[in-house]
């Protein structure tokens, strides 16, 4: 079973390793993806794509314009984990 | 050879190039369909969906096989027909729908749920009629009228200008619900009976051109950007079409020096994708159509005139449809100037509307309103800051707060038009005297920020 911790922690890692020229400051749940540290639209696409094999999770299209924190991000994962890991 | 429409194509292709392949697709496995195949497709939906009865149907156009042939069968079937992209924030949905006059939908089940409580009792008589929605904010949803023809005669335009050769594979990677997305990567291929590889959608952005090995492909300027960045074209790559924005000359000097051609083309909706596409040196410098005549207006701006390519107009929206189309000229709201060789070059905007990089646009007055709206505040404007929308205000405010407000405006966004920061300016913005706000100092007052 993996843990909301888990899934921020990996999230943060991801967003680190594949934007880090992007990211002004530290990342917390609040931190606005779109604006403090100004990732891309492709850079997101980068970021989301790469969660959803991370955690073998589908997110819909329509559900991506939603993510607007990194704690959105979070539950959006965690919404469409694999019932047995959640 | 020049289509008159739909039809026409399918016939023509199934009866010369019956076996020739189509379209090229991942289904556990690469799979391929013939024009043959196509055709009878079309024909089995289009039957379907004339003996249903229906008038109107809103297909959400994700760049399936499966969407493409319900595209093709509606518009041959006499229904009219409504592009919808499926990335719509589903709030916007239902006004969508009704709006269009729609009576079924095609699309994920999650779609159809979505949609179904606002279907229509349709409309008498749509046939020919295809509906793009422009990328205006979704308070006031508007579509462009075009046709099957109209678009026909946009791919003849793109094919005489920049044509495919025998061996070419176009890569499909754009959303087909907007009108570049759908003319440059379906109808020009398959005017020239090139194949077509369906994208794996936008998780596959990455990878897409190393697992079909294109030729050829359309694409956005953020798009091209990514793709560069992530150093995923593959070595077949001969020729870059990119639409609906301007390149980095760093980005297109990197293009060139991959020794692939790089070409630019110009158009709007309203005149059924491509009016000047680039052919030469320069990509900057976009050759003009044959079927279209632009001229520049005393104040710089681009006027179109095209015999064979305008919208019949805007759905519902007649008034605009006779302020922008007026006596045949259609006034663009682009900034553009022909050189000595009679090419056009494009060099800014005149109307209150943003063009990002992915090709979608901001209607800036609504947006304004909607934002000052939410926030309390009139004395704001969007611009853009590094090619992304942000907020400007006159005075310093709770900011926590503002961006509150910002953040739920924003989820009703596709990202691209999502606000990515707020900038004050602690003093009043630029206005000419007559109150009109000037937008192009207040751009580059931020970009000096």
């Amino acid at each position: 079973m993996i843990t909301r911790e888990e899934v921020l922690a990996k999230t943060k890692k991801v967003i680190m390793d594949n934007v880090p020229e992007m990211i002004k400051g530290e990342l917390t749940e609040d931190t606005v993806l779109n604006n403090e540290t100004a990732i891309d639209s492709m850079g997101f696409i980068l970021v989301v794509t790469k969660l959803e094999g991370m955690f073998d999770v589908h997110i819909p299209d329509d559900k991506w314009s939603k993510m607007i924190t990194l704690g959105d991000i979070v539950d959006t994962v965690m919404k469409y984990l694999p019932k047995e890991e959640q | 050879m020049r289509f008159s429409g739909f039809r026409h194509l399918l016939e023509y292709l199934a009866e010369n190039r019956q076996d020739d392949t189509a379209f090229i697709y991942e289904d556990n496995g690469i799979c391929r369909m013939t024009y043959g195949e196509f055709y009878v497709a079309v024909l089995l939906r289009s039957q379907q969906l004339q003996e249903s009865g229906k008038t109107c149907i809103a297909v959400f156009a994700d760049g399936s096989l499966a969407s493409i042939i319900k595209i093709f069968a509606a518009v041959i079937g006499g229904l009219q027909t409504v592009m919808l992209d499926p990335s719509t924030p589903e709030e916007h949905l239902g006004e969508l729908i009704r709006y269009a006059d729609c009576d079924t939908v095609y699309g994920r089940q999650e779609h159809i749920d979505l949609c179904t409580p606002y279907l229509t009792d349709g409309i008498i008589d749509g046939t020919g009629r295809i509906l793009f929605f422009t990328s205006g904010t979704t308070s006031r949803a508007k579509a462009v009228v075009l046709s099957d023809y109209s678009l026909m005669q946009s791919a003849w335009n793109g094919s005489q200008m920049l044509p495919l050769k025998e061996g070419d594979l176009l890569l499909s990677i754009l959303p087909h619900a907007h009108v570049f997305g759908f003319v440059c990567t379906l109808l020009w291929p398959m005017f020239n009976a090139v194949p077509v590889a369906l994208g794996r959608g936008v998780r596959h952005y990455i990878d897409d051109a190393q697992y079909f090995h294109p030729t050829v492909i359309s694409v956005v300027p953020s798009l091209l950007n990514f793709m560069m960045k992530m150093n995923c074209l593959n070595d077949e790559l001969r020729l870059i079409l990119v639409g609906a924005g301007d390149c980095s000359d760093e980005l297109m000097q990197a293009v060139k020096d991959k020794g692939i051609q790089l070409s630019f083309g110009y158009g709007l909706t309203e005149t059924s994708s491509g009016v000047a596409i680039s052919t030469g040196g320069d990509p900057r410098a976009l050759d003009i159509c044959p079927d279209d005549k632009i001229t520049i207006a005393p104040d710089g701006e681009i006027l179109i005139e095209s015999r064979t390519c305008m919208m019949q107009g805007y759905y519902k929206y007649s008034s605009d449809t006779i302020n922008t189309v007026q006596e045949g000229v259609l006034h663009t709201g682009d900034l553009g100037y022909i050189d000595d060789d009679g090419r056009l070059h494009l060099n800014g905007r005149k109307k209150d509307i943003l063009v990002l990089s992915d090709g979608n646009k901001i209607y800036l007055p609504e947006y304004e309103s909607e934002i000052a709206a939410a926030i309390g505040d009139d004395k704001i404007a969007v611009s853009l800051k590094n090619g992304r929308p942000v907020l400007v205000m006159e005075n310093e405010a709770d900011r926590d707060a503002i961006q509150a407000k910002i953040n739920e405006i924003n989820r009703l966004q596709t990202r691209s038009r999502q606000i990515t920061d707020i900038i004050t300016l602690g003093h009043p913005l630029p206005l000419t005297p007559s109150g009109k706000l000037q937008r192009w100092k207040l751009e580059k007052e931020i970009e000096d920020l």
